[in-house]
């Protein structure tokens, strides 16, 4: 406080003289004729009452003016406790605010507000500094990070969109962000020009090189609190998936590092009402059995407190049903050659894959009997009847998976079917220049054991005309570089195509230690295929040519953009998403990332600390507030002086 | 039914309403002969009263007598109005502060005055006048048509005037001729508000409650004379006197007791000689108060 300010403080001691005032008002009573006045004691005498403090409620609008007074004149010295940047050579700059969205900014501080209310309450001040000239852009530091408003001098309308932010559940991208930033205002015309970012820091990355380096612009991290015992010391604990599979809910729950295991309740919870629970340990697997009965929309809850709440509940999601898979061969010309199932039925039981397996003599050809099944390997089919392209198309539009292992058979179709909507052109049956697939295709998707697949004896191969095979993606690769296996997306199924047949009377293929890691993998995809998609916050889903897309979220519905035939929505909140297209509708889920549990601030560059670069403190203006309130006080005085004269005004006067 | 007295319509109108209010709620009259006393005998004329022929001379004489009375019972109406300064107190209305309307005193009781004098000349009763104080002189006890306009034009032409505190006689000077020419029978009633009178006026009323008069006292005061509205410090000044004393919010009780004490004491002094006594305040409605003043006079 400088010598000026005390002394426009001091003018606040003439408060006594309006206490003096009335104390010493001597006003005199009003004399009125009354015919009984005789009758009338007389009261003390006025000298006593003079004593007494009279209109008390002028008296304190009398002080409370002489207080206002007093800061009106102390109050361009009077400095605010609040967030700006220091303006260090008065012209105007580029601000570049970076507003950490992440999960991690739910935590609550020990005032009661989270930290991204802290973080939005900042940028609120640093734009309270700005001044006119000043550009301001605003950049969101959830993964991925994103600019929610390019640079402008327009800080009205900076103030609008910073009004409407709010947290999402994604992870942390302070790197992305810092990048966004820099690039945002890097160019502009201002000389200073600054980076504030208001973050926890807490991106999952504490041990990753400091941020901000190597960043030419200053940064500045004003709610950043060191790694201390505090912030190391909050922790919270959340679920990543739940899932179900018949009346079983498998929930697993991730927790920030370093946090010891702890017992918690996990419970599943239809409409609000709990129907299974069970202790677990957190981190960890949950298993919990639900009654018998009908369930629909379930999710999962982890009971008790942590430091985020949002991340505590999850949608239980169906699991792909184990469902079943459609086997379509030759049985007659299979069983000759086992001695029983066919070598796939074999192989699946093998596996014990936990899907069923169904022998079906022929493709079906309407999309009704296609529907039970999750995905169909057809073996050495001789091309598809229009019935049958017309099932088989609504399947793979659907989700459906097909695995054509194809062979002679192949080749050589009857008059009017064809391989569409796989394949456009005819294939061709003949033997094979090489003996077994080139190992170095293939480690990438099946691994070592697809290795087994070397030397392998086959009657012949097929090989795709050169346009369908440029429409394949090619999984293992014969050493002359034809698709052994390859693999093609049919709307929103998938087909993996075989060059050899699967009959060991054709080729060798079945019997080799890489036929079961082959379908193991497919059984996999039919899984994914079918079950509800689960992906982690932040992840953009694209649609290609899908019109009415409709999106329901946790938090309403989500906007859907437009890119030509793309159509893309990037939820931002954990939670069930229920997509609705033209011809489909599935549910998806966001789960969240695990490390954005971890609470351990990253450090940062050496440089951000510099003390020039703006403060929590700043000299605020409130002289116009204090104006007001002494205006209003005039205002109320004079009510009140107008009151207290009809008051008087009202008592008896002579005729 | 409250009219605005001062400015709504003439003394004349006011006091018919009244008069006729009082009517059309009691049809019955208000005043009844005292008695009669034996004055001889006339001879008969074709058209007397058969009831009053002598019927035992008849018998005795042969002789068609008929007997005369002579009336002691005095009928005469005579009013006493207070006129002092005190009575002009009008209240908060006075000057048009934009209150409820309310009439002064004096003018109160000049409606009721006018409206019994007009009940009276309507039942054949003479009307005298008189005043305590006041810028005009009493009206003698007459009776028709004329007495009605006499008191009407004493009214109308009356302003207060006159200190009660100062002037010892003045009580004399309204009642005296009252008490000396007064009869049985004959109804005083008094209008005043009973205060700043001199010493003695309380006997001196009293005394004409003797020889078989009817007397009541009405006691005429102002709404915030009953109420005492006053909560601010305030210099009150007596109208008459110079008297003037400070009051403030304490005052209230101590004032109702006194006036209480007041009217007592009056109260006391004329029932005991055998008046009546009532009070009227000015927002009443005066109808109510010339039925309830006839009520008492019977």
């Amino acid at each position: 406080m400088t010598f000026v300010t005390a002394l426009a403080l001091a003018i606040a001691v003439l408060v006594a003289g309006p206490v003096l005032a009335h104390r010493l008002r001597r006003r005199r009573a009003e004399e009125i004729v009354f015919p009984a006045a005789r009758l009338v004691p007389a009261a003390p005498p006025l000298a006593q009452k003079r004593a007494r403090l009279e209109d008390r409620t002028l008296l304190a609008i009398r002080v409370l003016a002489v207080c206002a007074l007093a800061l009106l004149g102390a109050s361009p010295l009077v400095t605010c406790s609040r967030l700006s940047v220091e303006r260090s050579s008065g012209a105007s700059f580029a601000l570049a605010i970076v507003v950490d969205d992440s999960m991690s900014m739910r935590v609550g501080e020990r005032d009661g507000r989270s930290r991204f209310q802290s973080a939005k309450e900042g940028a609120r001040d640093l734009l309270a500094s700005a001044h006119e000239g000043d550009a301001v852009a605003l950049v969101l530091a959830g993964a991925p990070a994103r600019v929610l408003l390019a640079a402008t001098s327009d800080l009205a309308r900076v103030r609008t969109t910073l009004a409407e932010l709010e947290v999402s559940d994604r992870s942390t991208d302070l790197e992305g962000a810092l990048g966004l930033a820099n690039s945002l205002i890097a160019q502009l015309p201002q000389i200073d020009k600054r980076i504030v970012v208001l973050s926890d820091r807490a991106d999952g990355n504490p041990d990753a090189p400091p941020l901000a380096e190597g960043i030419v612009l200053p940064v500045w991290f004003p709610l950043a609190s060191e790694n201390t015992s505090e912030t190391t010391r909050t922790s919270d604990c959340g679920i990543a998936s739940a899932d179900r599979v018949g009346r079983r809910v498998r929930v697993v729950t991730v927790c920030s590092p370093g946090l010891a295991a702890l017992a918690r309740e996990v419970v599943v919870v239809q409409n609000e009402k709990i129907v299974s629970r069970a202790k677990g340990e957190t981190p960890g697997e949950t298993t919990l059995d639900l009654p018998e009965g009908d369930y629909d929309r379930l999710s999962a809850r982890l009971e008790g407190t942590d430091a985020i709440a949002a991340d505590d509940s999850a949608p239980v999601l169906s699991e792909g049903t184990p469902g079943s898979l459609a086997i379509v061969a030759d049985a007659a010309e299979e069983t000759v050659a086992t001695g029983g199932a066919t070598v796939v039925e074999q192989a699946l039981s093998a596996l014990k894959l936990d899907i069923a397996a169904h022998p079906v003599p022929l493709l079906p050809d309407r999309e009704a009997d296609l529907r039970a099944f999750s995905g169909i390997v057809l073996e050495d089919p001789s091309g598809f009847t229009p019935e049958q392209r017309k099932s088989l198309a609504s399947f793979l539009e659907h989700g459906g998976s097909l695995f054509l292992a194809l062979g002679r058979k192949a080749a050589s179709p009857p008059l009017g079917a064809t391989f569409e909507p796989i394949l456009r052109h005819s294939l061709t049956w003949g033997p094979s220049a090489a003996k077994g697939v080139e190992t170095k295709s293939v480690d990438a998707v099946f691994g070592e054991s697809l290795q087994s697949f070397e030397n392998l004896e086959a009657k012949g191969r097929i090989t795709f005309a050169p346009e369908d095979a440029r429409t394949l993606t090619s999984l293992a690769q014969f050493s002359d570089g034809q698709n052994l296996i390859a693999r093609k997306t049919v709307g929103r199924g998938v087909v993996w195509l075989a060059a050899l047949p699967f009959s060991v009377s054709e080729s060798d293929i079945a019997l080799r230690p890489g036929f079961l890691s082959l379908l193991s993998a497919f059984v996999d995809e039919v899984r994914v295929r079918r079950s509800p998609m689960r992906s982690e916050v932040g992840t953009t889903w694209v649609w290609e040519k899908i019109g009415g897309l409709h999106i329901e979220g946790p938090h309403g519905v989500l906007t859907v953009t437009h890119e030509g035939d793309r159509s893309k929505a990037s939820p931002s909140h954990l939670g069930a998403y229920q997509v609705t297209g033209e011809k489909f509708s599935e549910t998806r889920a966001l789960s969240l990332v695990a490390k954005e549990l971890d609470m351990r601030p990253r450090a940062v560059a050496a440089s951000t600390k510099t003390t020039n670069q703006g403060g929590n403190h700043s000299k605020l203006d409130i002289s116009s507030h204090i104006a007001l309130f002494l205006l209003g006080l005039m205002m109320v005085e004079l009510l009140v002086r107008f009151t207290m004269r009809d008051a008087t005004r009202s008592q008896p006067r002579q005729a | 039914m409250l009219f605005d007295w001062g400015s709504l319509a003439p003394l004349r109108l006011r006091s018919r309403l009244v008069a006729e209010g009082v009517y059309a709620g009691s049809h019955r009259s208000a005043r009844r002969g005292a008695g009669i006393e034996f004055g001889g005998h006339r001879p008969y004329t074709p058209g007397d009263d058969l009831r009053w022929l002598d019927r035992r001379s008849l018998l005795r004489h042969d002789h068609l007598l008929v007997r005369q009375f002579e009336t002691e019972t005095d009928r005469a109406l005579r009013v006493v109005v207070d006129a002092t300064e005190s009575m002009a107190y009008a209240g908060t209305t006075a000057h048009g502060s934009g209150t409820k309307a309310s009439p002064s005193k004096l003018e109160f009781a000049s409606v009721v005055a006018a409206a019994l004098a007009r009940i009276a000349v309507g039942s054949g009763d003479p009307v005298g006048l008189s005043f305590l104080g006041g810028s005009v002189p009493n009206v003698g006890v007459t009776g028709g048509r004329e007495a009605f306009e006499r008191v009407l034009g004493a009214l109308e032409s009356l302003t207060p005037r006159g200190d009660a505190t100062m002037d010892p006689d003045v009580v004399e000077r309204a009642v005296g001729g009252i008490a000396r020419t007064a009869r049985r029978g004959s109804v005083v009633v008094i209008l005043s508000d009973l205060l700043d009178l001199p010493e003695g006026a309380i006997e001196r009323m009293g005394a004409i409650c003797s020889r078989g008069r009817v007397v009541v006292v009405v006691q005429t005061l102002h709404p915030d004379e009953v109420q005492f509205p006053f909560r601010e410090p305030t210099r009150l000044r007596a109208s008459e006197g110079d008297f003037v004393v400070e009051s403030d919010e304490e005052s209230r009780p101590r004032y109702l007791a006194e006036l209480g004490e007041l009217t007592r004491t009056w109260q006391d002094a004329i029932v005991k000689r055998g008046g009546r006594f009532t009070r009227a305040v000015t927002d009443q409605n005066p109808v109510e108060t010339v039925r309830n003043i006839l009520d008492l006079a019977r």
